[in-house]
């Protein structure tokens, strides 16, 4: 499943043939059709894998955080930058709009991820704003869109991803609000 | 080349033309419920496709009618590989088709979504 996962995001969906499948994971063609049914049944199984072995835990890491600045650290920092989030940013623009199985694994991912990051403690020394429950709810929000939004401008290559730049200006900008 | 419909929860294959004949089918129908998937896949002609009963094998040109490979029977009806759409079948006399259509990601798409649960 990891094999199949790996394909699937660095190739895409539309892009990786039964033919990749079959060459890749070293699988007999007729097996892959008994096993999973379709390409579309072994993409579920490969999601689900990921979700479960490289976006869970990423997920925990972001809870555990000590305050916003740690939790972009845990999400992009090691083991692997974040690359465990590719497969399911590729779901979510390639395969939800038309999957309902793919879109609703994709929503109860992200509210996941949005929960894990409201549950990172203020950063030491910050008081709580009066509204803290709204402003929370707002940052952890943010907070997983910077997450999302950082990776996919690594991934591109694109320059200005700077992870330890946007950790060094969210731990100011929130000590100061 | 087949024409893929759903019809009142099954899956219509009509076989068209002098494909027909190669075969020897002109429509299976199938329950939605007996259907695991449908997959574009150009590549799966290059497969051994096991020994023919009944139908027509010219190797590199006409792959139509009943062959049974692996304890498996499987209807193939393909000219054009790049057009070749599998559907994965359970509990049914064949355990795949391998049929040629007009659009395959149509085909896999109309079939894909007549399966999820409305």
């Amino acid at each position: 499943m990891r094999s199949a996962a790996r394909l699937f995001a660095g190739r895409s969906y539309d892009g990786t043939s039964i033919d990749d499948l079959v060459t890749h994971l070293g699988l007999h063609r007729n097996s892959l059709y008994k096993t999973f049914g379709s390409k579309r049944g072994l993409y579920l199984a490969a999601l689900r894998w990921s979700l479960e072995h490289e976006v869970a835990p990423l997920i925990e890491r972001v809870a555990e955080a000590a305050g916003p600045a740690e939790a972009l650290r845990a999400a992009l920092g090691p083991p692997d930058g974040g690359g465990g989030l590719d497969l399911l940013l590729l779901a979510a623009v390639e395969r939800a709009p038309e999957d309902a199985e793919v879109a609703e694994l994709v929503a109860r991912t992200l509210a996941a991820l949005d929960e894990a990051a409201g549950g990172s403690a203020p950063e030491p020394g910050t008081e709580p704003p009066a509204d803290a429950h709204t402003s929370d709810d707002g940052l952890a929000v943010a907070l997983s869109a910077a997450i999302i939004g950082l990776r996919i401008r690594t991934r591109s290559g694109a320059p200005g991803a700077d992870v330890d730049r946007a950790c060094a200006a969210l731990a100011h900008r929130v000590g100061h609000h | 080349m087949a024409e893929i419909s759903i019809d009142d929860g099954r899956l219509i294959v009509e076989i068209e033309g002098l494909s027909r004949v190669w075969a020897l089918k002109k429509r299976l129908s199938i329950p939605l419920t007996h259907v695991r998937g449908a997959t574009a896949d150009p590549g799966i002609v290059r497969e051994p496709k096991g020994f023919r009963a009944p139908g027509t094998h010219f190797p590199g040109l006409i792959v139509a009618g009943t062959f049974h490979i692996g304890g498996e029977r499987v209807f193939w009806d393909v000219r054009d590989a790049s057009k070749a759409v599998v559907v994965e079948l359970t509990d049914e006399r064949y355990a795949r088709l391998i049929v040629q259509v007009s659009d395959p990601r149509a085909a896999v798409a109309l079939i894909e979504r007549a399966k999820l649960p409305s």
